[in-house]
């Protein structure tokens, strides 16, 4: 018998790998389409770069057959999480496979360190609260630009990457929120931790969670809102992982489109006459199943004529942002979204749209890079460049 | 687990020489000396013992395969082949250590489909899921035989190993359906088997539409584990796709009734397959992991697709088979049929993963290991096999998960006990069951297949001496320095 650490945050799902998964190689196409999904094994092809292989050195390093090298670290963390291998395999353990990679990454963290440069995650954010390593913001000054009260109803929790990258979006969302009559405000948020859990570097994660509930029940919020899927995965499904449950609810931007759009409130005075194609991401589509809903509200923008890639919704070609990769593995990481714009190109549609900031950054890189003749834009995007009015 | 420092292996040229030189033929890429790659290839799902290799490349082209097996046979070092690693028997775990090829990341291309003379040219990379999506999307009119192997094992991997499939009823063994054979031997000459043999140069796409009347070269590889050569494209048949398809599934009551329903179904040569498996099988497959049989339960439920050109074909395949019932119960056999269709709607989706193949089985992925004694049985003897193995089963506690099929309308049969288990808490209880169950069945004249080394240990002592010294003869014949995946059958 093997025994497990019992301080790992992972323990259960590292014990998991041990009981589970012959090694079917299920994991590693779409199934029944068949279809190429895994990022990280198609790039590096040998076992040990497919969930399988993952799953088999999970087992390697806790019998101690593996010893630890730094050789480990690039089967262990090149891997966008993506979840593609979960949503193929069809054993009991398919719905856990990625935490069994964090877990894996999370003791692998404790033996070898993180892949390169993905400790930066973690020192930027003992610096400034955010993985990029920008100044935090408040954002008292959005408060005030937008004349947010200090307490509300819904807090919109923008994200790092929005409000440090992807302020187009940011803006977007905020205006959004505005023409609906949201009461809102904003906090002084610290990183949602996703990056870190997702690179098995969790010493300041229940610390993180512990303050932005702090910080949204300070506002007297009731609802929370974020444009960001990688942070909607987190508060929805990690704080109570991480044994951090609170008392509100978790909304993505998306989901109050939709009700909007559904109670008749969204009132169009302009169209997008635009193909656009939408490509799901990893963190609201197969990690959180949310794949009808974006397109829903897509097909119900005037003018907008919505068309899907070959590979869409659970069989989505990954853009290769995710698990720690674009730290990690830069070039890597924009030659996975490479592919994807090489798959929205066939569509002939003009404009890809996603509904995560994350995605948006990886695609526009990708765009810049191999100059595709294509616009990258967040679904809050799209809404904000049209005449709308909302009914309050 | 074996290391390299154990094995005599780099007598004759260094480790480091030999990375050197895999690199030279295969490119940095395409090479791995690295215990974290190496170790996912160490063992299998089994309870066979692991071994590390100590390269895994990824070849693309014959060429490059020439290369090696000419500077392993200088050499002595050992090679193994790979394609899934699924095969249930430890045939890719390297028993002597040396070099894996793992054939399924780029030597995979579907070479050529022939709609004339219905074929498949095939490189030993292909799989189940990719060759059937390629048919689906380009030649619908023509389907391949799947077996209930997970979509992404090996299509050559399992004609050459005489694997079984959803058309077994009608053609028998996968090795019987191999039209043609490239193989590289042991002197790193490239040989055309088949009637694919004329010519000099490389073989015309449309040449590989049979297997006889020449000697039968096929044989020197077929079932031999790799131990013979290297095959490197494999032509296979492929059979007409007819519109109307309907699967049947019979309930059988009393324990050894299976036998005589299936050997009777087998004979009127209306179905395409027939597969049995024990009621705690189909408990499985409504989702109870570890279900035990209740007292008033069937005891087998077996599965007859049947397919017809026309709905009137159809209609008399379906009349044929129910008179065939009708007798097995007057005989007063307790036997009921019903329409698979109804039968997965009334339980659950999971049960079309037997169904609609390729497709994993769910009842195998339970667990963490799966094993089993996958063996060609005389069909006259089922019902003492099951007799004696079932109660196995129950003495280790372990639901009993007894397969059968019948082969080429009853000329042969297979039995196969299954054993699904937890790798890292249970295994040496499970190979314990799995020895005992070897050693009544090898009694009773079955004859296992994809044999991990420790049965075939058990086989030699029963084989006649004659077999042995011809089959030793022509293994040191084919490979003298014995690096065709050493240690297979002993060797």
């Amino acid at each position: 018998m093997v025994e497990v650490d019992d301080s790992l945050l992972g323990k259960e799902f590292l014990e998991m790998a041990l009981d589970r998964c012959i090694k079917c190689s299920t994991c590693k196409y779409g199934y029944k389409t068949f279809d190429k999904t895994c990022p990280s094994g198609e790039k590096f092809l040998f076992e040990s770069y497919w969930a399988s292989g993952r799953i088999r050195i999970i087992r390697g390093v806790l019998s101690g057959e593996l010893e630890w090298s730094d050789e480990l670290k690039d089967p262990i963390f090149a891997c966008p999480t993506c979840g593609a291998c979960m949503d193929s395999c069809q054993a009991p353990h398919a719905d856990y496979i990625v935490d069994m990679i964090e877990a894996l990454r999370e003791l692998a963290v404790r033996h070898i360190g993180p892949a390169d440069r993905q400790e930066l995650l973690v020192s930027r954010c003992e610096e400034n609260c955010n993985p990029y390593g920008e100044e935090n913001s408040d954002n008292e000054e959005l408060k005030k630009k937008y004349n947010l009260p200090d307490k509300a109803e819904w807090v919109y929790f923008i994200g790092c990457t929005s409000n440090y990258r992807q302020q187009s979006l940011r803006d977007a969302t905020l205006r959004f929120l505005k023409k609906a009559g949201i009461a809102f405000t904003l906090i002084d948020e610290h990183c949602c931790t996703s990056p870190m859990i997702r690179t098995g570097q969790t010493s300041i994660v229940k610390e993180y969670m512990k303050y932005n509930i702090a910080q949204i029940e300070k506002a007297g919020a009731s609802k929370v809102i974020t444009s960001c899927a990688g942070c909607y995965r987190t508060l929805k499904r990690d704080f109570d992982k991480f044994g951090e449950p609170y008392n509100f609810e978790v909304f993505h931007s998306l989901e109050l489109v939709k009700q909007l759009m559904d109670e008749g409130k969204i009132k169009f005075k302009s169209s997008y006459d635009k193909t656009v194609t939408y490509h799901d991401p990893c963190h609201l589509g197969r990690h959180m199943g949310i794949y009808e809903l974006p397109r829903e509200v897509y097909r119900r923008i005037p003018g907008l004529n919505l068309v899907e890639m070959k590979r869409n919704r659970n069989f989505a070609w990954c853009c290769g942002a995710g698990g720690g990769v674009k730290i990690g593995y830069p070039d890597w990481s924009v030659e996975i979204s490479k592919e994807r714009l090489e798959e929205a190109s066939e569509t002939r549609a003009k404009v890809v749209s996603s509904t995560c900031p994350f995605c948006r950054t990886n695609l526009s890189d990708a765009a810049e890079k191999y100059k595709f003749d294509l616009q990258i834009l967040d679904l809050m995007e799209i809404l904000d460049q049209l005449d709308i009015e909302i009914l309050n | 687990m074996t290391e390299t420092k154990q094995r005599k292996i780099y007598d004759k040229v260094s480790k480091e020489k030999v990375e050197q030189k895999l690199i030279e033929i295969f490119g940095s890429e395409n090479v791995t000396g690295k215990s974290v790659d190496l170790y996912p290839y160490s063992y299998d799902m089994t309870e066979c013992e692991a071994h590390m290799p100590d390269f895994v490349v990824l070849p693309e082209n014959e060429e490059q395969l020439v290369r090696l097996v000419k500077y392993c046979n200088t050499n002595a070092i050992p090679i193994v082949p790979y394609i899934s690693g699924n095969n249930v028997g430890g045939l890719t775990i390297p028993e002597k250590g040396g070099i894996v090829i793992d054939f399924g990341k780029k030597m995979n291309r579907i070479l050529h489909i022939d709609e004339n003379m219905m074929y498949a040219l095939l490189e030993p990379g292909v799989t189940f899921g990719q060759l059937y999506k390629y048919l689906e999307d380009n030649y619908p009119h023509l389907r391949y035989s799947y077996p209930f192997a997970p979509p992404y094992a090996g299509v050559v991997g399992n004609a050459i190993l005489s694997g079984m499939n959803n058309l077994s009823c009608k053609i028998g063994s996968m090795g019987d359906s191999i039209n043609g054979l490239e193989v590289i031997t042991a002197d790193g000459s490239i040989a055309r088997i088949g009637s694919c043999f004329y010519g000099k140069d490389e073989a015309d796409d449309d040449s590989w539409w049979c297997r006889y009347p020449m000697p039968d070269l096929m044989g020197l590889f077929i079932n031999w584990q790799g131990m013979t050569g290297l095959v490197t494209k494999c032509a296979v048949q492929l059979w007409p796709n007819p519109p109307f398809k309907k699967t049947y599934l019979a309930i059988v009551f009393g324990l050894e009734a299976i036998a005589p329903v299936m050997r009777e179904v087998g004979r009127i040569e209306v179905v395409d397959d027939i597969s049995a498996v024990s009621i705690e099988v189909v408990k499985m497959a409504i989702e109870i992991p570890e279900p035990t049989k209740i007292e008033g339960e069937p005891d087998f439920a077996a599965l007859f697709p049947v397919s017809a050109k026309t709905e009137n074909q159809m209609n008399a395949k379906k009349e044929i088979l129910d008179s065939t019932i009708k007798k097995l119960q007057d005989q007063g056999i307790k036997v009921i049929l019903v329409d698979v269709d109804e039968f997965s709607r009334l339980f659950n989706l999971r049960v079309r993963c037997y169904l609609d193949l390729p497709s994993v089985v769910l009842t195998l992925v339970e667990y963490s290991g799966l094993t089993w004694f996958g063996s060609y049985a005389p069909t006259h003897k089922l019902e003492e096999l099951i007799r004696e193995v079932y109660p196995i089963f129950l003495k280790y506690n372990v639901p009993p998960f007894i397969y059968m099929k019948i082969m080429k309308h009853g000329h042969y049969g297979i039995f196969r006990p299954i054993i699904r288990y937890k790798k890292f808490e249970n295994e040496e209880k499970i190979h314990q069951l799995l020895e005992e169950i070897t050693e009544v069945c090898i009694n009773k004249g079955c004859i296992p297949y994809k044999t991990p080394v420790w049965m075939t240990e058990k086989m030699r002592k029963k084989i006649n001496p004659g077999w042995l010294k011809l089959f030793d003869k022509i293994k040191n014949c084919m490979d003298p320095n014995n690096i065709f995946n050493p240690g297979r059958w002993n060797t």
